[in-house]
This record gives structure tokens, C-alpha cells and sequence, in this order.
């Protein structure tokens, strides 16, 4: 099978080259039977893909220690489903991975959109083809998954313990899915551009396709924080390390694009800095692949450095140098059809949340980028970490939850006094309501404060929305209140799926405020003594040391430590922490211990509790107990905007708004849609 | 029924507390050091927050001290922190002296001095010329609109015919759908 793999991917980069080439001549001289062979390429890329994916699985799965990727990250011993995740584990498997999702999202959309949209489809397959042509070269120049070892060893190495976790089999893929699928949205792009078609026909057509990119990725942004909580043990969930700052970055240009985009579709207008973003986020994501594979900014998530770097180093600035030429070629054809009519309209709150969007976008890509940048001009390392970003986020970030709250409010075309004063009142009286409640309980934190008064008054944006379209529903149409909410929704998905991206948004602001008021204390326990620790609720917890116990599971060594819980004297639970060693199907140790926390969450707090050790071997047990308040809301919070993104999406009920149809229609997209 | 399982082990776990604790089999995770009431201390914790660790971990001292139990290179540090502070030295020269003894990398932040301040100014320069340049664009674009007469606004309180509020209402079902 790996001899087959091997043989796929080299057959896959051949008909890469050649859908490339066909594609872009096939649109630029207008022959058709060329058109449709390159998309017939992207079909017999991704069955290659496929089949190279299937013959390392099927390597990894029965232990196929010939091959050196399958020895680097398995071992016998290892369960059935991490072996599955150990397929993107490494930077070899985890490039098949990108090659085998792009090419699958440019066959559907290619598949999707058969029929439609001719004049773009040959350069949204060519674009495609270059980018899955590119990751297939880079694994057979440079990081092929099935190099063979020169001898066959007794076990593999085994895979990191850290990796051992059930959110990292669902966190990588979703962030790959994420990236990746900002390939569609950029290739009707520069299908677009390459084509002329400059209509808002290429946006009616990513829509869906950026939704679906933006919503991954922010579902692996949440687990990526979340498996960061419960399995690394620093008692946090993001550390601005420059791979997850790199995961952020797209995210942040897309969400601004599809702010954006409602203007375009809306007023026409937009049509450069739409085009702008849209590129801009897929080299953010060929950004982020290059920062984790090169090694030239130290991160805890790197792959081993190789000389893969320099390969997206090159895509990476060819795309961009191509990307912008095009733009620039066809800028004088981008013009605006409308004329923005007052500063204190929806179009002009949206041109600030976009700034706000780019200026946060730009200060993590500068506090990531500052090290070289110091090394380069002034040869001093310097090192930028979480009190670096956090003073410059937290500013730029409660701006943009004020706007989150305000843009939804204010009118198309022209906010009138009245309107605003009707928008506002109820939000902004609850917001000042909230911060005076707050600075009276004593609360010392500037910005938690700043951040819960204004979740307060979009919290209260929201609500009135939706109270006034449901009781709008009710007087119209005489339905129930329930039913007229359900309807409400229903009818216009992206505007209400919008607003519950916008409550998740707020819930996720909570959970960052409640950092501020952290608290870690260490303790030294012998079995039965107990540590006392003060909640910022003024609650007391009360840990008594019960002792600690060893055993083998599965593949693995554990030492785990329990405590006995109280809080004000009311009995909890039994909270266990563990050292886990891992051992090899031979029993030898492999890799460091590692930590598996004890968490016991509720909607207030997280008490977090890290068993750190025994001091010289005995049950005296070293732990460290974290207070952390608020946690609770950056899951949920994650879990609410992904729902608010999948009601956006769902089919039906938000699909391209009467404006923007009859802005597509000149251009002949609507009829070649419909016959 | 967790609690039930572990009922039995917990009441057989429990011991004197003067007693000397019992040795553990091996591999055990054995720590060499035992905290003292000073690792605590929030001062202490201040300061290793603000010094970034050189073991390769990314996170600074107190957080890496307090969750990678295997590093040498933390402990190492904190014990710096603490001679350091029983010198006599305030937390500005305790920071101040790791910088000297390993460079700025050392710290968590750059310093917000000479070329650092690039790194704190620049994102609210970027800011600044944004809204400029917004301002500058909108206001253009603004002055550029036709004039469009507009209709006159419905008096106050106005509350329309029913024949209105049905022409409103299959005009919002249009709309919505």
C-alpha cells in the first residue's frame, strides 16, 4: 500500500501540472473541451488523494514500522482511535491531510456549481489544482508520508501524550477544514478578477463556502483553547503562541469580509476591499501553515523545522504577488455603484467594525512578526508574549464589542435622531446601569468592567431585536409568541443567525474578562492535610490531600492524586489529578510524564487543580490550585456562535437579498442559474 | 457511583498527618523540591509573570514552574527570583537584573524603550491612519452623493389604515422571504 501511495501522489502531481496549464488556457481562449478537462483533473487528483490517504491509514493502522512517518508517531500499544489521529500528527501526514480536503472542497464546488457561473468555473478549477498540486509537490520534493526506514524497527515511537487527547481528533481537523476551505472562496476570486466578471455573481457563489470556512474555523479556534485547558495544565486556554495567533488571524479577515459583504450585496459598493479580504485571509492561511512548518518563529506547536518552510515561504509570496497584480489590474472596473450617504449609517458602522476587524488582525500579526523584525533591524531577541497582546488587544477588542452592539441598530443609508434614540436607550441605560452595579460591588478591573457593561448593552441589542420582530410577527400575523420567534428566525436566518453569533460573541467577552481575576496557589500536602483557597466570590474551597495511587492502563504508567472538596464546608466531590508515563509495547518509558488536570466547572468559576508531583517518591503530594473565573462561558459561548453560524448557513431563508440578485442580473448570472 | 467506587480507597488513603509519608513504587513522578509558603507570595508570582522562562516552553517562570514539573530550568529561576528579592532588591531591579543577565528576551513583554516602542505604538498608529483614511473616504463619498430630494416625514403618531398595515404586511412577507 505505501508503494501505491507513493505511486498516487506521484500520479497526482502530474495531473496537477496538467489541470493547472489546462485551466487557465481553457478560460483565456475559450475552449471549452479544455475547461472541462481540468476539472476532470481536480476529480482524478482527489481519487488519487484518496487513495494515498487510504494506503497510510491502512500503514498506520497495521503497524507498518517500515515506513518512517508510521514508527515517528504510533507504537503498538497505542489506542485505535489516537492511531487514527496520528495520520495528521506529523507535518508529512497533516500535508496529505490539506491535499485530500482542498481537493474534496474544490470537487464539490466544481460539482455544486456545474452549470453555472462558465466564465469562472476554469479558473476556480486551476486555482484549485495549483493549490493541491502545490501540497502534493511539497510532499514528494520535500515531506513524503511514506519514506521507508532502512530497517524495520520492534515499535514505533508512539505518539505525544499531549496529542493523546480526544480534542485534539476532532480540534486539527476542523482547523485544516477551516484553512483549506478558504482555497473556494479565493479561487472564485481570482476567477473573478482573472475573468471580468466582477458582478456579485462570484458572491452569491461563496457565500455558503466562507460561512463554512469561518464556522470551522472558529470551531477549531474553541477546541484548540479547550484542549489547550484541560491537557496542557498551565491552568490557561490561550497563550498567543504565534500557531494560534496564526489560527486567529484568518478568522478575524473573514469575519470582516462577511461584515463586508452585505454592503457589496446590499449597496454595491466595497467590490476592492471584498476582493482584498477575501485574498488576504488565504494567505493568512498559507501564513499560518508556513509559521508552524518553518521554524522561524519559536512556538510549542512547530513541526520539526525542515526545509519545508521555504516551499510556502514561495507559494506564499507568488500568491500574493499574483493575488495583487490582478487586483490591481482590475481595479478601475471595481468601482463603487452607490455613494455612501451619511457617517451615522449601517454601511458606515460596518466600514469601522471592518477597521477595528484589520487593526486587531494587524496588531497579532505584529506582535507575531515583532521578534524577526528586532532580531533583523536591531539584532536584539526579544520576546512577545501574553502581556504584549493583551495590553494591545483588550482596548481594540472592547471597541469592537461596542460596535458588535451598535452596527446591527443603526439604519441602511441614514440614521435619523429619533431612530437612534429609539435603538439606543433601553441598551445604553442597561449598560451604565451595569457598570455603576459593578464599580459599587468594588470590582477593580478597569476592563472587566468595560467588558461586562458593554456584553450587557449587546446583550440588550440583541433581546430588543428580537422582541420587536417577534411582536411585530404577533400584531402582523396573529401568531403566538413562540411561534412568531420560531418564524422570525426562520424567515431571515442570516440577520437573527447573525445576532446569535453576536450573543456568542459576548458570552466568549465574558469568559476572556473573568482572566482578570485568576488566582493560582501551590500547596504541599501529606494525606490528610488540607489547603485553603479563597474564591473571588468570597467563598472558601477547602482541599484535603486523600493520597496517591499507581497503576497501568492501557499504555500507560498513571499516578493519581485525589482531594476531598469543600466549599464552605459543604462536601463536593472527590477531585483526581494524574501523572501518566507512557510506556511502549516493550513497558520502556517513552516521552516526559504529562499532566492530566482535574476541572470542576460550574457557571461562576473553574477550579482547576494540577497534581504537580510527590516530593522524593512518598505520598506527599506537590499540587497546584487555580481559581478560574468565568471559563464556563468561553465553551458555551463557543458552542452559541457556532450554532448562530450554522443558522446563518442552513439552506433556505437566507439566501442572496432582492438587491443583490437584481445586482447579479445584468451579468447574466441569475438566467444561467435558473435555466 | 463515582464517589461510591472510590469511597473504600479514600477512608483507606486517609492517614495521621505527623505520620512520615509512605514511599511509592516506581516509575513514580517525583518531585525533588517541596513548596514553601514564599512560592505563594504575590510578589513572587508578579515578578515570574514577567519573566519568561528558558526552558523552551514559551510560558514564564511562575506558569511554567507550576505546570511543566520536569523543568529544571524554572525552579532554577524562581530560586533566583527569591535571593534575588532577600538581597534587597526591589521587583523593577530583580527584572531588571535577569535582563541584564540574559538579555530582553527574558522578558515576557518588550521593554518599552528605543525600537520596542514600535512594537506598542505601532497597532494604534495603524488605528489612527485608518480613521483618517475612513474619515477622508467617507466624507468624499459623501460630498460625491446626488442630492435626492427627500419625502416628507410621516407626522408623529401617525398610525396608518388597515388597508396600509395589510399593504405593509405583504410587503414584509416579500421582504422576509
Amino acid at each position: 500500500m505505501a508503494d501505491l501511495g507513493n505511486i498516487a501522489l506521484w500520479i497526482a502531481l502530474l495531473i496537477g501540472l496538467w489541470g493547472s496549464a489546462v485551466a487557465f488556457v481553457g478560460g483565456l481562449k475559450r475552449r471549452p473541451e479544455l475547461a472541462r478537462s481540468a476539472e476532470r483533473a481536480v476529480y482524478v487528483q482527489w481519487g488519487l488523494l484518496f487513495l494515498a490517504s487510504v494506503g497510510l491509514l491502512r500503514a498506520l493502522l497495521t503497524h507498518d514500522f517500515t515506513i518512517e512517518y508510521v514508527a515517528a508517531y504510533t507504537s503498538r500499544n497505542l489506542p485505535l482511535y489516537y492511531t487514527w489521529s496520528a495520520f495528521y500528527a506529523g507535518q508529512k501526514g497533516s500535508l496529505l491531510l490539506w491535499a485530500i480536503i482542498v481537493a474534496s472542497f474544490g470537487s464539490v464546488a466544481l460539482l455544486v456549481n456545474r452549470g453555472k457561473y462558465r466564465d469562472l468555473m476554469p479558473y476556480v478549477a486551476g486555482v484549485v489544482s495549483v493549490v493541491v498540486t502545490f501540497f502534493v509537490a511539497a510532499m514528494v520534493f520535500s515531506s513524503n508520508p511514506f519514506e521507508r526506514l532502512g530497517f524495520t524497527p520492534a515499535d514505533g515511537n508512539g505518539l505525544n501524550p499531549q496529542l493523546q487527547n480526544p480534542g485534539m481528533t476532532i480540534h486539527p481537523p476542523m482547523l485544516y477544514l477551516g484553512y483549506t476551505s478558504i482555497t473556494i472562496p479565493y479561487a472564485f476570486a481570482m476567477g473573478a478578477l482573472i475573468s471580468g466578471r466582477l458582478d456579485t455573481g462570484w458572491i452569491h457563489a461563496i457565500r455558503r463556502w466562507t460561512l463554512l470556512s469561518w464556522l470551522f474555523l472558529a470551531c477549531g479556534i474553541v477546541l484548540g483553547m479547550w484542549w489547550a485547558y484541560v491537557e496542557l495544565g498551565w491552568g490557561g486556554y490561550w497563550a498567543w503562541d504565534p500557531v494560534e495567533n496564526a489560527s486567529l488571524l484568518p478568522w478575524l479577515t473573514m469575519t470582516a469580509f462577511l461584515h463586508s459583504v452585505m454592503i457589496q450585496e446590499k449597496r454595491g459598493m466595497l467590490k476592492k476591499w471584498n476582493l482584498g479580504l477575501i485574498i488576504g485571509s488565504f494567505l493568512l492561511s498559507i501564513f499560518g501553515t508556513f509559521i508552524t512548518r518553518s521554524g522561524v518563529i519559536s512556538s510549542v506547536h512547530s513541526f520539526a523545522q525542515s526545509s519545508i518552510g521555504y516551499f510556502f515561504l514561495i507559494f506564499l509570496v507568488a500568491a500574493a504577488g499574483v493575488s495583487f497584480a490582478l487586483l490591481a489590474y482590475r481595479w478601475p472596473r471595481l468601482e463603487a455603484e452607490a455613494k455612501l450617504e451619511s457617517m451615522v449609517s449601517r454601511e458606515a458602522m460596518f466600514l469601522f467594525n471592518n477597521l477595528i476587524f484589520i487593526v486587531i488582525a494587524f496588531s497579532v500579526l505584529w506582535g507575531t512578526l515583532f521578534p524577526i523584525l528586532s532580531e533583523w533591524i536591531k539584532g536584539t531577541k526579544v520576546t512577545v508574549g501574553p502581556p504584549f497582546f493583551n495590553q494591545v488587544n483588550v482596548p481594540l477588542g472592547l471597541l469592537l464589542l461596542g460596535l458588535t452592539g451598535i452596527g446591527p441598530l443603526i439604519a441602511w443609508r441614514q440614521a435619523t435622531t429619533a431612530n437612534l434614540k429609539r435603538q439606543f436607550l433601553w441598551p445604553t441605560t442597561l449598560m451604565v446601569l451595569t457598570a455603576a452595579f459593578l464599580l459599587a460591588l468594588r470590582m477593580s478591573d478597569g476592563w472587566a468592567i468595560g467588558a461586562f457593561a458593554l456584553g450587557v448593552f449587546v446583550t440588550g441589542t440583541v433581546v430588543q431585536e428580537f422582541v420587536r420582530g417577534t411582536g411585530a410577527r404577533h400584531r402582523l400575523h396573529g401568531e403566538s409568541y413562540p411561534l412568531a420567534l420560531v418564524r422570525l428566525v426562520g424567515r431571515n436566518r442570516r440577520r437573527y443567525g447573525g445576532y446569535v453569533v453576536h450573543l456568542g460573541m459576548v458570552m466568549l467577552f465574558a469568559g476572556f474578562a473573568g482572566l482578570a481575576f485568576k488566582s493560582d496557589t501551590e500547596a504541599t500536602l501529606k494525606p490528610g492535610q488540607a489547603v485553603e483557597v479563597k474564591s473571588p466570590y468570597g467563598h472558601t474551597y477547602r482541599l484535603v490531600h486523600q493520597g496517591v495511587s499507581q497503576y497501568e492502563q492501557l499504555n500507560r504508567f498513571v499516578s493519581a492524586a485525589s482531594l476531598d472538596v469543600y466549599r464552605d464546608g459543604t462536601y463536593l466531590g472527590v477531585m483526581k489529578s494524574e501523572k501518566r508515563q507512557h510506556l511502549n509495547s516493550l513497558g520502556r518509558p517513552t516521552f516526559e510524564p504529562s499532566t492530566e488536570v482535574a476541572i470542576r466547572s460550574d457557571i461562576r468559576e473553574d477550579l482547576y487543580l494540577v497534581y504537580a508531583g510527590s516530593v522524593q517518591g512518598t505520598e506527599e503530594a506537590v499540587y497546584r490550585v487555580t481559581i478560574n473565573p468565568l471559563v464556563w462561558w468561553v465553551w458555551y459561548g463557543g458552542m452559541v456562535l457556532v450554532v448562530g453560524g450554522i443558522i446563518t448557513m442552513w439552506p433556505g431563508g437566507g439566501g442572496p437579498t432582492a438587491a443583490s440578485r437584481r445586482r447579479a442580473e445584468p451579468a447574466g448570472y441569475v438566467a444561467q442559474v435558473t435555466t | 457511583m463515582f464517589l461510591a467506587v472510590l469511597a473504600p480507597w479514600r477512608h483507606a488513603a486517609a492517614q495521621d498527618t505527623t505520620a512520615p509519608a509512605a514511599r511509592l513504587p516506581q516509575p513514580g513522578v517525583v518531585q525533588e523540591r517541596s513548596p514553601t509558603s514564599r512560592d505563594n507570595d504575590l510578589l513572587v508570582k508578579a515578578i515570574e509573570g514577567k519573566i519568561h522562562c528558558t526552558c523552551g516552553c514559551n510560558l514564564d517562570v511562575f506558569t511554567c514552574r507550576t505546570t511543566d514539573f520536569t523543568c529544571a530550568t524554572s525552579p532554577a529561576m524562581h530560586r533566583l527570583v527569591l535571593a534575588r528579592l532577600d538581597s534587597g532588591m526591589t521587583a523593577a531591579q530583580v527584572i531588571a537584573a535577569f535582563e541584564r543577565q540574559y538579555g530582553q528576551s527574558v522578558l515576557m513583554a518588550p521593554p518599552k524603550r528605543g525600537f520596542n516602542w514600535a512594537a506598542y505604538v505601532m497597532p494604534f498608529v495603524g488605528l489612527g491612519f485608518g480613521l483618517v483614511l475612513l474619515g477622508f473616504i467617507m466624507r468624499r463619498w459623501i460630498r460625491a452623493r446626488p442630492v435626492e430630494p427627500l419625502e416628507p416625514p410621516a407626522p408623529a403618531g401617525a398610525e396608518g389604515s388597515n388597508e396600509e398595515l395589510e399593504r405593509l404586511k405583504r410587503e414584509l412577507e416579500k421582504f422576509e422571504a
